[in-house]
């Protein structure tokens, strides 16, 4: 392994993988960052937009926030946080610009995933006997579940695409070894951090794609009805 | 505001490259993107499908920098934003492009054939014209995004809107990073404005249902 000229030697040089900037430690806070921040706007993202999707109030919301969240410059967005809070509590500002990042796509997954419910099937399910709660928990959430995920997929790929500019205002995370490596124009650290980021991305994307095929095929073809 | 007014000027020039790396990608990846929702036979759709959406995942920044080692371009500069930026035109409308023709109603397409047209013909006169409405939704949700993502562009060099980002963070200024987001917002807000106006002068006949009896 150590016989590829530059990229070989980088590679095995000493402190590339162990160590505060090595790349195993690296991927455990590019991980972390995409993950916290994600989860943390899905806890507010996907009960705001099923209520809006449920009661239909703030419509004009939702595709407002959809067309603006294309234009705003994430980067932007994630540089003015961190200096407007404080570069003390960059860790705060980051996850929050991040979340920030993952509302819009979460939203309208959640809305578009109650709205395009067939009527009839909401109907039905209050013609039964249904409460609210008993609605949204069994029948909607089920039914809404891979446009929520659809969602989540996009979500995830601008959070990850903004968690590589971490580095820049002082964190972790993969895109270290991009900034740090263009600096000192060490190209071979720059191409495989580079790797790194775009292989972890597109095994999280196809995942999640593969969730919201799986959640897709359970509600077409239930194989078996579940025992009452 | 101050800041705003104090360095227009700055900032009209860092507009100008901003739009003279974003404006031809938008414009060649739309081209391609039909080109190809037109090649593609139906059996590869969901290896294609697959494949641009791994595209559109990847981080523009890790795109800029991964370019290099493939084509062997230089790490600084622009080419490889203005490389990566098509790609992700091309992935973001290929499917709107699929879609825009796949709704094109099939009794017009076979009524068009039956007068006589060619193959060529029944793409310009009929097919791309009845597309419009479906292509121009699509290429607004990419030309806004474009714009956004390249200021990304800056982290490699490029001195276009993204810049203000970088150097307002350096000097601590709030007011530039702010102008710098307002900016990109207005020239996207203003290009998506552009291309709805397009889309309505291209199709007459969707605005003229008033005139029917």
């Amino acid at each position: 392994m150590c016989n590829f000229g530059e990229l070989g030697a980088w590679l095995c040089a000493e402190g590339t993988w162990t160590g505060r900037y090595g790349l195993w430690n690296l991927l455990a806070e590019h991980l972390l960052l995409t993950v916290v921040s994600l989860l943390v706007a899905a806890l507010i993202a996907i009960p705001l937009g099923m209520f809006i999707g449920h009661t239909g109030r703030g419509t004009f919301f939702v595709i407002g926030l959809g067309s603006l969240s294309r234009a705003i410059p994430t980067m932007g967005l994630l540089f003015a946080l961190v200096l407007l809070l404080g570069v003390q509590f960059r860790e705060l500002s980051v996850v929050l610009a991040l979340a920030l990042i993952a509302l819009p796509p979460l939203i309208a997954g959640a809305y578009s995933g109650v709205t395009t419910i067939t009527p009839g099937i909401r109907d039905s399910a209050t013609a039964q006997g249904m409460t609210t709660r008993q609605l949204v928990r069994h029948v909607e959430l089920p039914l809404a579940s891979p446009s929520l995920i659809g969602g989540f997929r996009i979500a995830f790929i601008q959070v990850v695409s903004t968690v590589v500019l971490a580095p820049l205002v002082g964190l972790g995370g993969l895109g270290f070894g991009i900034i740090q490596g263009l600096a000192l124009r060490n190209f071979a650290q720059v191409t495989v951090s580079a790797v790194v980021i775009i292989v972890i991305t597109i095994t999280g994307e196809q995942l999640i794609g593969l969730g919201q095929r799986l959640a897709e095929a359970r509600l077409v073809a239930p194989k078996r009805l579940e025992k009452p | 505001m101050e800041w705003f007014i104090a360095n227009a000027s700055f900032i009209a020039g860092l507009t100008v490259t901003h739009l003279s790396i974003s404006v031809g990608p938008i414009i060649v990846g739309a081209v391609l993107a039909i080109l190809l929702a037109r090649v593609i036979p139906r059996r590869l759709v969901n290896p294609t499908r697959t494949v641009l959406g791994a595209i559109y995942a990847i981080p523009s920044l890790a795109l800029f920098v991964a370019l290099p080692a493939l084509i062997g371009t230089s790490y600084i500069g622009p080419t490889n934003v203005v490389i990566a930026l098509t790609l992700y035109v091309i992935t973001s409308m290929y499917f709107s492009a699929r879609d825009a023709f796949g709704q094109v109603p099939l009794a017009t397409l076979t009524t068009s054939r039956a007068l006589g047209m060619n193959s060529r013909q029944l793409f310009v006169h009929v097919e791309l014209p009845l597309a419009v409405p479906g292509l121009i939704a699509g290429l607004r949700v990419a030309s806004a995004s474009t714009i956004s993502i390249a200021t990304i562009g800056a982290v490699v060099g490029v001195r276009d809107l993204g810049y203000l980002f970088l150097d307002g963070f350096q000097r601590k200024i709030p007011e530039e990073i702010i102008s710098g987001i307002v900016a990109v917002c207005v020239i996207a807000l203003a290009l998506d404005a552009g291309l709805w106006l397009v889309g309505r002068l291209m199709t007459p006949w969707r605005n003229a249902k008033v005139n029917r009896v």
